[in-house]
């Protein structure tokens, strides 16, 4: 959920009012998917122009080779209205083939353990499909009985990645002659010297992921895998009161308090952030990949660039999102010949030259620099073991609340030690509510 | 009574001639309410992560943690904003509003000016509700909205962060609603004063009663039954409002906007707890079976009493 496209506003109006008429419009226009076996009905929301988008179209023109007798139907969602439906829309019959659906246990985990998606080990092991996934990617393919990640059954398939690093506008810090940090205390150093300057250092907002991921990654900074696992897989208790969690919380208090992050900007959504960006007003935007062919577009006369977050070698990113296939669904063994598709070295090659993250191939082959640079920099943290996931997955309803701690941390209304206190309770309720021992 | 003992057969067969007009009405409504409204409620009983995952019997646990649960009591209280916000200002503003388009406009300006004037009061409810919010959404934003550019502009250097600030929040929401709802109102009234007894209004103005005089003796009593409907209809309304509050702050910031139906919607969806969404909106329909039910009584009495001519 931490993971939203850079969806506008006009998005989210979209998903009201599919939410107004709840479920039944999205029943209702749905139309008839099934349709029998000769329809093969395909659910996804990444825009067609975006790198998943044009992949995909591939993928579909080489089933339609492999599979002349079929009529293929794609039917564009929209993120906010699969993520809130799903649930209701796949207990029907009427379901697709294969859908694109969110990773994490709030997610595809609950899906999962409702019994509403398939479990796919059996093709993943057939189809190789276990050998082509780093281990940190199949983290979001697999879930328990109760829908936790990382362990049990294959349920979804992805097929590209994503991280969240920092964009930075160059002009800006040539201005101020400053050059890229390659640690914290640097990059607190570029921060000081833009305060100092007038200019707030960090596009942030506060209603939506981005002030959430930067807090996650400022705890990530102070943390190792140990607590990746224990914080995201309940492989161990977390302490709330103690380091990483305190030291990167106490960290971004610190932040807020010197003005790296706007005072007005608890109400800001992602949208905001990434356009002051794009349009100068800020010099960073630490954010994810999923920015990144907008930046390439938007920013085309303007001088930026990628660099890694500094003092850390774990960073917010995961596996894309994931091919699910429906328990209703009516033609599964397409939806495995379709997945196999996505994974092909020519479906993969397409989402490395779009800027993509493919899941495999070579990223040197890239023509483009900085889609090189992007998409080697995710090789280099596969190979280190290095996603941490979202700091919104472990527990369903954590997004919000984590959202609601980021406005309080940035409104000045509740302490650093408070807010991580709001935060203990709910992780801890919604570790109670999965049958999970604190 | 009398009619009853005298013929009772007739009374009776004519009494039941209606019932089979009634049947499409009453199948829909079982359908599309009851329904429903009974697996809510058998829903708010029972532990429930959804689809198909089982269900878990739990009696009224799950009220029994509503009691306890402060955001289910802020949200309500946040209800009470929004019956401001969606009643009684605009309520108010409707009336005067009318008034004067019907009185003052409509005679010195011409009809076709009042209406065109009460067309665009009415523009707001027309709009769908999500595109209103997100202009509002932008107007409020907090660096680069209209409303702060202004303000910035007159010499302000530190504008209020409208929709991002727990002080300000929950007033600016109110403030869009309001804008919202001002045109229902006025043009139930503006159709009421078509239906008041111009004499009575002469006659008041030869006896010398002020523009001020005239709108509270005539005006205000004889649309009571319009006004009652408008409270009604808008107090439903408030009590379970969504998409405004999900458009423009998502119950933020800090749950300071936070209102009872999006409260539901979020342990419906986000938090898969379904029988405790259940539960919170079982206890929002009754409140509003409630609530509804005390205005009709009110405006049951004040008709009686119209007729009585008291």
């Amino acid at each position: 959920m931490m993971k939203r496209r850079n969806f506008n506003a006009l998005l989210a109006a979209a998903a009201t009012t599919g939410l107004l008429g709840p479920a039944l419009s999205a029943c209702g226009s749905s139309g008839s998917s099934g349709g029998g076996s000769d329809t093969f009905t395909i659910w996804d929301y990444e825009s067609d122009d975006s790198a998943m988008g044009q992949a995909w179209a591939r993928a579909v023109e080489i089933f339609k080779e492999q599979h002349p007798e079929v009529t293929v139907r794609i039917e564009d969602q929209t993120f906010e209205q699969l993520q809130k439906n799903a649930k209701i829309v796949l207990t029907g019959d009427d379901v697709p083939d294969i859908m694109e659906y969110n990773k994490g246990n709030s997610t595809s985990g609950q899906l999962a353990s409702q019994g509403l998606i398939e479990p796919l080990t059996e093709q993943a092991t057939e189809r190789g499909w276990d050998a082509k996934l780093a281990a940190s990617l199949q983290t979001t393919a697999r879930y328990t009985e109760d829908g936790l990640m990382g362990d049990g059954d294959w349920y979804g398939v992805p097929n590209y990645g994503e991280y969240v690093f920092v964009y930075y506008n160059q002009d800006m810090f040539d201005a101020q002659g400053l050059s890229v940090p390659t640690t914290l205390k640097e990059f607190e150093a570029v921060c000081d010297a833009f305060v100092a300057a007038g200019q707030i250092p960090l596009a942030e907002a506060g209603s939506e992921y981005p002030m959430g991921q930067l807090w996650y990654q400022l705890v990530l900074a102070h943390a190792d895998r140990s607590f990746v696992n224990a914080y995201q897989l309940f492989e161990d208790d977390v302490d709330w009161s103690a380091d990483p969690i305190k030291a990167g919380t106490d960290k971004l208090v610190e932040w807020i308090d010197k003005g790296y992050v706007a005072a007005d900007s608890a109400g800001l959504t992602a949208e905001d952030a990434g356009t002051a960006f794009i349009n100068g007003s800020y010099p960073m935007f630490v954010s994810g990949s999923w920015w990144f062919g907008r930046i390439v577009g938007d920013m085309a006369d303007k001088n930026w660039d990628q660099f890694l977050f500094p003092g850390t070698e774990l960073f917010p990113g995961s596996s894309g999102n994931l091919w699910v296939v429906p328990t209703n669904a009516k033609n599964k063994e397409l939806a495995y010949d379709f997945i196999d598709i996505t994974l092909s070295d020519e479906v993969q090659a397409i989402l490395g030259e779009k800027g993509g993250l493919p899941v495999s191939g070579d990223p040197s082959t890239i023509e483009d620099d900085k889609t090189r640079t992007m998409t080697e920099n995710f090789a280099q943290i596969n190979e280190q073991d290095g996603l941490a996931f979202y700091p919104d997955w472990p527990v369903a309803g954590f997004y919000d609340q984590i959202v609601s701690a980021m406005q309080s941390l940035i409104n000045g209304s509740k302490t650093g030690d408070e807010a991580l206190a709001d935060l203990r309770s709910a992780y801890d309720e919604g570790k109670a509510d999965m049958g999970i021992e604190g | 009574m009398h009619a009853r003992t005298e013929r009772p057969s007739r009374r009776r067969s004519r009494s039941l001639a209606y019932l089979p007009y009634l049947i499409p009405g009453a199948v829909c409504f079982t359908i599309i309410i009851l329904v429903p409204l009974a697996l809510n409620v058998w829903y708010s009983l029972n532990s429930w992560k959804g689809g198909m995952s089982p269900m878990r019997f739990i009696g009224l646990d799950n009220y029994a943690q509503l009691l306890d649960d402060a955001k289910f009591w802020a949200s309500f209280r946040n209800s009470l904003s929004m019956i401001v916000a969606m009643v009684i200002i605009p309520t108010l503003i409707g009336l005067v509003l009318a008034a004067v388009l019907f009185d003052y406009i409509g005679k010195h300006f011409g009809s076709r000016t009042a209406a065109t004037l009460r067309a665009m009061y009415y523009l707001p409810q027309i709009l769908p509700i999500s595109v209103a919010g997100i202009v509002w959404n932008w107007i409020l934003n907090s660096q680069t909205g209209a409303v702060n550019t202004i303000l910035r502009g007159l010499g302000v250097t530190d504008p209020p962060n409208w929709l991002g600030s727990t002080s300000t929040a929950l007033g600016s929401v109110m403030f869009v609603l309001i804008w919202i709802q001002i045109g229902y109102p006025t043009v139930i009234f503006m159709s009421a004063l078509q239906r008041v007894d111009p004499e009575l209004y002469e006659a008041a103005e030869l006896d010398g009663a002020g523009w001020f005089a005239r709108f509270r003796a005539i005006t205000v009593p004889q649309i009571r039954p319009e006004t009652f409907v408008i409270v009604l209809t808008c107090t439903i309304a408030a009590l379970k409002v969504f998409a405004p509050i999900y458009v423009l702050t998502r119950g933020g910031p800090e749950s300071s906007t936070l209102v009872p139906s999006y409260y539901s919607y979020l342990n419906f969806f986000d938090k898969s707890k379904v029988g405790y969404g259940a539960a919170i909106s079982t206890v929002l329909t009754i409140v509003i079976i409630v609530i509804a039910g005390v205005i009709q009584v009110f405006q049951n009495r004040s008709a009686r009493r119209e007729e009585e001519g008291r």
